[in-house]
């Protein structure tokens, strides 16, 4: 009961979102009444989607045939906000697409162009300049945490690998792969030496 | 003279003349119909909703189907159910009681669902539709207020099209003893209670205990359907088992 109370507060979710951006209705025009069906590997979960034009409407447990069928770990699903990666994660086996591909890329280019105009949704309880403030001091604090989150990236990773020295840099990385390689292939070319020796 | 059983049927633990159980169970409905919807959130704190939620998730429904939603009172599935199918698609929303579909047409327009939905008064021991007409037929919480159960399994079996699937939302038995115990006394102490205070009816409520316990339970519904004709027949307890899904093919 657990997961149908989950599915339905995501569907009222969903349908919230619709509201706030009407574009979403454009952009999911061509797969109206189409079922995208979810199957989540490591949830061990199927969820089936479907746009009837006036809402989202999302079933859990869902055995029926699905116009696409995406099976993923819920990682990799995360992954799909960026579209052109989705011929990319198929081919490294961590997604399986039976079915109508631009099913999945519509639905995947809807959510990533998602652009909602908080300003417009608050200027109806706040009036317009408060909630454009309250708009530009979020926007901020999003560009804000997105440049201490890269600084704070960069200054670990040269504390691991400059100052604690527990990690090593990529270049030295890529130096260790590539004398693995040469390695590689010298045992390669020995064992065939040995074999031919050993043939004659 | 005595009456023989099969001249008698259950009206919650009542035992009354078959003739007289729809017009009784009628008697109910056209009590309760106004507040149907409201005592429905009240009496489950909501979690009808859900119950429901599975039926549609359950029942495959498709653009261009056509799905007969029996007993469908209120229309809450029916509701669901109209912007699935679309328009090239119908929705038979029947009811052997006229209060409820009235207020199940009023409360379907006011949410623009129209032009895919038909309103048919009609008893699901004799459906007035050729054969093979639906694919897919669903009853929730109706089957336990039809007095020929059997008959009513037969003609929905009759109805749906080879490849088409019937849907049974119902009370049924629960086998946690302490739930069952909860239940019973939130069902025959406060029922009837919430019933007097909001619809202003506790007889009807008080039916609506009696006739829970009286429904077959889980597998005997699924036996009742494998008789009529389905085939794959399953169920699937909600709640604990207060309430299951069954659902069955034909083929």
């Amino acid at each position: 009961m657990i997961e149908v109370i989950a599915c339905a507060a995501l569907e009222a979710a969903l349908n919230r979102l619709l509201s706030l951006e009407p574009q979403l209705d454009a952009e999911l025009h061509t797969s109206k009444h189409k079922v995208l069906c979810v199957e989540l590997r490591d949830w061990q979960q199927s969820i089936a989607l479907t746009y009837t034009g006036k809402q989202f409407m999302l079933f859990n447990q869902y055995t029926d045939p699905a116009d696409c069928k995406i099976s993923a770990n819920v990682d990799t699903l995360m992954q799909l906000s960026n579209p052109s990666i989705l011929t990319h994660l198929i081919r490294q086996d961590k997604l399986d697409l039976d079915g109508d591909l631009q099913l999945a890329q519509s639905y995947s280019n809807a959510f990533s162009n998602l652009d909602i105009n908080w300003a417009e949704h608050l200027s109806r309880y706040l009036g317009d300049a408060p909630a454009q403030q309250i708009a530009n001091c979020f926007q901020n604090a999003k560009v804000h945490r997105v440049s201490v989150s890269k600084t704070l990236q960069n200054t670990l990773s040269q504390l691991c690998q400059d100052e604690l020295k527990v990690t090593i840099h990529p270049l030295e990385l890529e130096q260790f792969k590539m004398h693995t390689r040469h390695v590689k292939n010298h045992t390669a070319q020995l064992e065939q030496r040995i074999h031919s020796l050993l043939n004659r | 003279m005595k009456e023989s059983p099969q001249d008698t049927a259950d009206f919650g633990y009542k035992t009354v003349d078959r003739e007289e159980k729809a017009s009784m169970v009628a008697d109910v409905f056209h009590s309760v119909a106004a507040k149907y919807d409201i005592m429905n959130d009240l009496m489950s704190f909501g979690i009808h909703r859900l119950w429901k939620r599975q039926a549609i998730a359950c029942s495959g429904v498709r653009k261009g189907h056509k799905v007969l939603d029996l007993a469908g009172g209120t229309g809450d599935l029916t509701a669901k159910f109209s912007q699935l199918v679309t328009d090239s698609g119908q929705v038979i929303l029947g009811d052997i009681n006229d209060s409820m579909l009235k207020v199940g047409r009023e409360k379907l327009r006011d949410l623009g669902l129209v032009g895919n939905i038909e309103y048919v008064q009609m008893n699901a021991e004799a459906l007035p539709f050729p054969d093979n007409s639906f694919d897919v037929i669903t009853i929730a919480f109706g089957l336990r207020n039809v007095t020929d159960k059997n008959a009513a399994l037969r003609s929905m079996y009759r109805v749906l099209k080879p490849g088409g699937r019937l849907l049974v939302l119902e009370f049924s038995k629960t086998d946690n003893e302490a739930l069952s115990k909860l239940y019973d006394f939130y069902s025959f102490n406060l029922l009837p209670s919430m019933g007097k205070v909001i619809a202003n009816d506790s007889e009807s409520y008080r039916y609506l205990a009696e006739s829970i316990r009286m429904h077959p339970d889980q597998e005997t519904l699924k036996g009742m359907m494998d008789e009529a004709g389905f085939e794959q027949t399953t169920y699937q307890n909600m709640t604990g088992g207060i309430v299951a899904l069954h659902r069955g093919f034909k083929y």
